[in-house]
């Protein structure tokens, strides 16, 4: 490693070279030409050719996927978030508290029919604070970015159960509702990925992260506060993690204790299948939307197909699993010849 | 080997209190699911009536170890009686003989223990019968299938979590009534699972909406998954009223979804009156008195014309 690894890492490779993502692609084009052939052999109709369905693909993956993003960012600085899942739960229980209107159970009988911004923004600002907790233990406490979320992860669980001792919170505002009808997390989730996008390709931010990732030594002698920068990256997931807690308490209507457990690991399979390396410096969120949108086409495939149930979950290990060889072949042999 | 890495996190730092005059260890399986909230809430509320009565509940957080080392505990603070929600059902021989070797009477609640024959005299099983639930579910379904007509009806099953009992048994239950005569005209199109929750079942509707899956009734193995199928016909515009959905556990979502014409049925299992009955039996185990071996909560069915009674409760 030298310096050299610092440097810009993505916006200035020349143009002419193909994407890295081109790889992660045809497989999803591969996956999703393999469920049309086999559509029109055992079920006589077109996998794709079906507007309701290419919605669902995409929206059943949406919550995850604004996970996923901030994952993303993350893994390329070169750490990991295991707190996820658990800080959806947390924030979808305490956004919906506040989030309610005004019946018999509600949580806080005085706080109900308040506008949809308050539970937004109570949801994010809990998010961003778990995230900032992850962000400085790692950075000031030296402790793996594995321990450090490890426990946030096992506190912000226990504080989900812990806030209404284990009971569902239901009946929001319709104006909170409306965030998780129809397609808005798809369109959520776009904005979400545009937005982080144009970060990570186009702002000093993003550099930061791509050189962290790269190496650390040579990010702080070129004059990065590593330090303050990774509070920052853990601070950005931790965020949007809580407004995947309230797109999936929206959604459902709902807040439970128990959402969102194993998003953490579905999130961060998104962004390895999708090209982004666990040991820091190389993906982008490019990559992350395809390793999201392979979950999808995955789920509504095997219902599609009518698969049994039983062996969706074997298959599906398999094509993760699959998909990430795919990629890493392919990638090496590009290597070599360049 | 996330959960190995909880319990080590956690440990299983138990502390024996001070033994007053009736202590109870009880040991649940999660606390983080609705339905098991409701029972032991249900405990814990029986309990404060009772006099000299004291609970000790812990969460066993799915992890069958963790289980057994706080009956352990329980057994080392000298508890009166232990009950027991069990994590695994299969795993309770271990626990049963714990507590016979130390002479401390158990009950199993909710969940049905493996060794349910086995169980020594000062032990008992205190539950509703599962075979009830989806019994009375897809019975019902049958007769409103009749009472609106129809001849050939095609349904639909959303199933909980393959690998609990509960599921595979209410599942049996759907197509132990369809095999029966009166209900033959029913058939099952499609059998999916979506692990008992509410967005799962909304995702699952979609995409058999979207495969072009036609049916008359959905049969859910639980209420959360039917209102997830409720809300994804609705959102794709299908009139609530040519469907038939059925869900399992009357919550009080599913009653106000019941109230506002969606939901037509679902089958209440007594969760306060289980944890009601845990408690009634074993205090009285441990005062050496005499308890069936299985003690039975009858499951209840609810429908639009007896929902008030149930939204009361709760």
């Amino acid at each position: 490693m030298n310096a050299n690894a610092i440097a810009p890492a993505v916006p200035a490779r020349p143009a002419r070279r193909l994407p890295p993502e081109l790889n992660i692609f045809l497989v999803l084009i591969g996956i999703c030409i393999v469920f049309e052939i086999l559509g029109w052999v055992f079920q006589g109709q077109s996998f794709l050719g079906n507007t309701q369905r290419l919605s669902i693909m995409i929206l059943q993956v949406s919550v995850i996927g604004v996970i996923a993003i901030g994952v993303t960012q993350v893994i390329i600085s070169g750490g990991i978030d295991l707190s996820s899942g658990s800080v959806v739960g947390a924030t979808a229980m305490v956004a919906m508290s506040v989030g309610q209107i005004a019946t018999d159970r509600a949580v806080y009988p005085h706080l109900t029919d308040l506008p949809a911004i308050v539970p937004i923004m109570v949801g994010l600002l809990i998010g961003l604070g778990c995230g900032a907790v992850n962000g400085a233990l790692v950075a000031y406490t030296r402790i793996p970015p594995f321990i450090a979320t490890l426990g946030m992860m096992v506190t912000a669980r226990g504080f989900a159960k812990w806030y209404t001792k284990g009971q569902p919170i239901s009946f929001p505002t319709d104006g909170f509702a409306a965030i998780g009808q129809g397609l808005n997390p798809v369109w959520i989730f776009l904005l979400v990925a545009a937005i982080m996008h144009v970060v990570l390709r186009y702002t000093r931010y993003g550099k930061y992260t791509y050189a962290i990732g790269a190496n650390p030594q040579a990010a702080r002698v070129t004059g990065i506060n590593v330090e303050r920068h990774i509070v920052k990256i853990y601070a950005v997931a931790g965020l949007l993690a809580g407004l995947a807690g309230i797109m999936v308490a929206a959604r459902g209507l709902t807040a439970q204790a128990g959402m969102g457990a194993m998003y953490e690991l579905d999130a961060i399979a998104m962004a390895v299948i999708g090209g982004v390396s666990l040991t820091g410096g190389r993906g982008s969120i490019l990559g992350t939307m395809i390793g999201m949108i392979i979950f999808g086409v995955i789920i509504s495939g095997f219902t599609f197909l009518r698969l049994d149930a039983y062996y969706q979950e074997m298959i599906k290990g398999a094509i993760i699993v699959a998909a990430v060889i795919a990629d890493m072949h392919r990638q090496r042999k590009r290597i070599k010849k360049s | 080997m996330r959960k190995t890495l909880i319990t080590v996190a956690l440990g299983s730092s138990l502390m024996a209190s001070a033994v007053s005059a009736e202590t109870i260890g009880v040991s649940m399986a999660v606390f983080d699911d609705n339905f098991l909230t409701v029972l032991r809430n249900g405990m814990i509320d029986h309990a404060a009536t009772l006099d000299g009565v004291e609970l000790q509940v812990e969460d066993a957080q799915n992890d069958v170890g963790k289980q057994l080392s706080q009956v352990q505990n329980f057994i080392a603070g000298g508890v009166d009686a232990i009950i027991v929600n069990p994590v695994d059902t299969d795993a309770t021989v271990a626990i049963s003989q714990a507590a016979s070797n130390a002479g401390i009477p158990l009950v199993y609640v909710n969940r049905q223990p493996v060794n349910v024959d086995e169980l020594p005299e000062n032990q008992a099983f205190v539950a509703s019968d599962e075979k009830e639930s989806g019994t009375l579910q897809t019975q019902e379904v049958c007769r409103l299938l009749k009472e609106k007509g129809t001849t050939e009806a095609s349904i639909v099953v959303i199933m909980g979590e393959l690998s609990n009992q509960a599921a595979r048994m209410r599942t049996q239950d759907i197509k132990d009534v369809i095999a029966t005569p009166e209900c033959s005209f029913m058939t099952i199109v499609e059998e999916q699972t979506a692990n008992w929750s509410r967005t799962q079942g909304a995702d699952l509707m979609t995409n058999w909406l979207s495969a072009g899956v036609s049916f008359d009734a959905v049969i859910s193995n639980n209420d959360e998954m039917a209102i997830g199928a409720i809300q994804s016909l609705k959102s794709s515009g299908l009139s609530m009223d040519d469907v038939i959905v059925a869900g399992i556990d009357g919550t009080q979502d599913a009653l106000a979804s019941m109230a506002a014409g969606d939901l037509d049925l679902s089958v209440f299992q007594n969760a306060s009156g289980q944890g009601h009955g845990a408690v009634d039996a074993a205090l009285s185990l441990s005062r050496g008195e005499k308890v069936e071996n299985r003690v039975y909560v009858p499951f209840e069915l609810v429908t639009p014309e007896n929902l008030a009674k149930y939204q009361a409760l709760n």
